[in-house]
């Protein structure tokens, strides 16, 4: 499974054709074919392309709706 | 835009481009949901989907109100709704609620009804998150829209046989709890 940096990470931002990646609890989910993460934002609150596992605490919603999207890969604890 | 009414509640603490931006965002789930109900509520017939056609009109309007009654905070607070339609409702908070391929599914409608709800019950909760004890005006605004969307979620989630959620179709007015904002 391909590993991610944290930087490697920031470029699928959902922006100019890049797909939008979000990484959860070390492992890196595709949320590009969501209606809900159109060029990478979320909410109006949160951006594909980071770790978002600390922000997933303050949602009006678990994990559960983020593990129905495919892992494309894991988050390099090492940076 | 009120501008007092926005310096208090950035006084407050409150990210007021980030609220307003979510306010919108939820405007747009609330005028798309109505319009999705309609082609739901039309489709809602025969022996099955005639019981639902009631409460599926009630929400679809309550809805309408939701997004009459959310228009004026947007824009004291400085916002605005975009200029073109198309834009607005691929910014909606929650994604539309589209006919199932097969309307005569029942099931498969009230899943469509009751995710619309949940969502709308999540956007609300959030935005009474964002601003209780700060933006009184619009938490108080968010509180009733979230009463509302909390019974339509109980109307439709009986129906999937979740249990008894305690609640009766409307009777009288709709927007109980809305409808102070409406006036
Ligand atoms: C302030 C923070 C957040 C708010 C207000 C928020 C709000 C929402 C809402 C209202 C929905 C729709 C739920 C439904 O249909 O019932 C949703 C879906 C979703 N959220 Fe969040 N969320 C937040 C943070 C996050 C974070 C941090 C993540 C990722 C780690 C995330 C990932 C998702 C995913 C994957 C979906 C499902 C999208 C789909 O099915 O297309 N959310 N969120
Ligand atoms: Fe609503
Ligand atoms: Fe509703």
């Amino acid at each position: 499974m391909r590993r991610f940096s944290k930087e490697e990470l920031r470029h699928y931002n959902g922006l100019d054709g890049m797909p939008a990646y979000v990484a959860y609890q070390g492992k890196v989910y595709d949320v590009s074919g969501s209606f809900l993460w159109q060029q990478g934002l979320h909410q109006a609150t949160h951006a594909a392309g980071s770790d978002l596992t600390a922000a997933l605490k303050q949602a009006p919603h678990g994990a559960e709706l983020l593990l129905r999207f495919p892992i494309v890969g894991i988050l390099d604890p090492n940076g | 835009m009120a501008q007092v009414t926005r310096e208090m509640v950035e006084r407050a603490g409150v990210n007021v481009d980030q609220l307003v931006e979510l306010l919108i965002k939820n405007a747009a789930a609330e005028l798309t949901t109505y319009y999705y109900y309609t082609i739901l509520r039309v489709n809602l017939i025969g022996l099955q989907g005639e019981g639902l056609k009631e409460i599926a009109e009630t929400a679809r309007i309550e809805d309408r109100n939701h997004f009459e009654a959310l228009v004026p905070r947007i824009y004291e607070l400085g916002g605005k709704l975009p200029q073109d339609m198309k834009a607005f409702h691929d910014i909606s908070a929650c994604p539309p609620a589209v006919l199932p391929k097969d309307p005569t599914d029942v099931k498969a409608m009230l899943t469509v009804l009751v995710e619309a709800e949940r969502c709308a019950v999540r956007g609300y909760t959030h935005i009474c998150n964002l601003t209780a004890g700060k933006d009184h005006r619009t938490y108080d605004l968010a509180l009733a829209i979230l009463n509302e969307e909390i019974e339509h979620e109980s109307w439709f989630s009986e129906f999937l046989g979740e249990g008894p959620s305690g609640h009766f179709l409307r009777r009288g007015e709709t927007s109980p709890f809305v409808s102070k904002f409406l006036k």
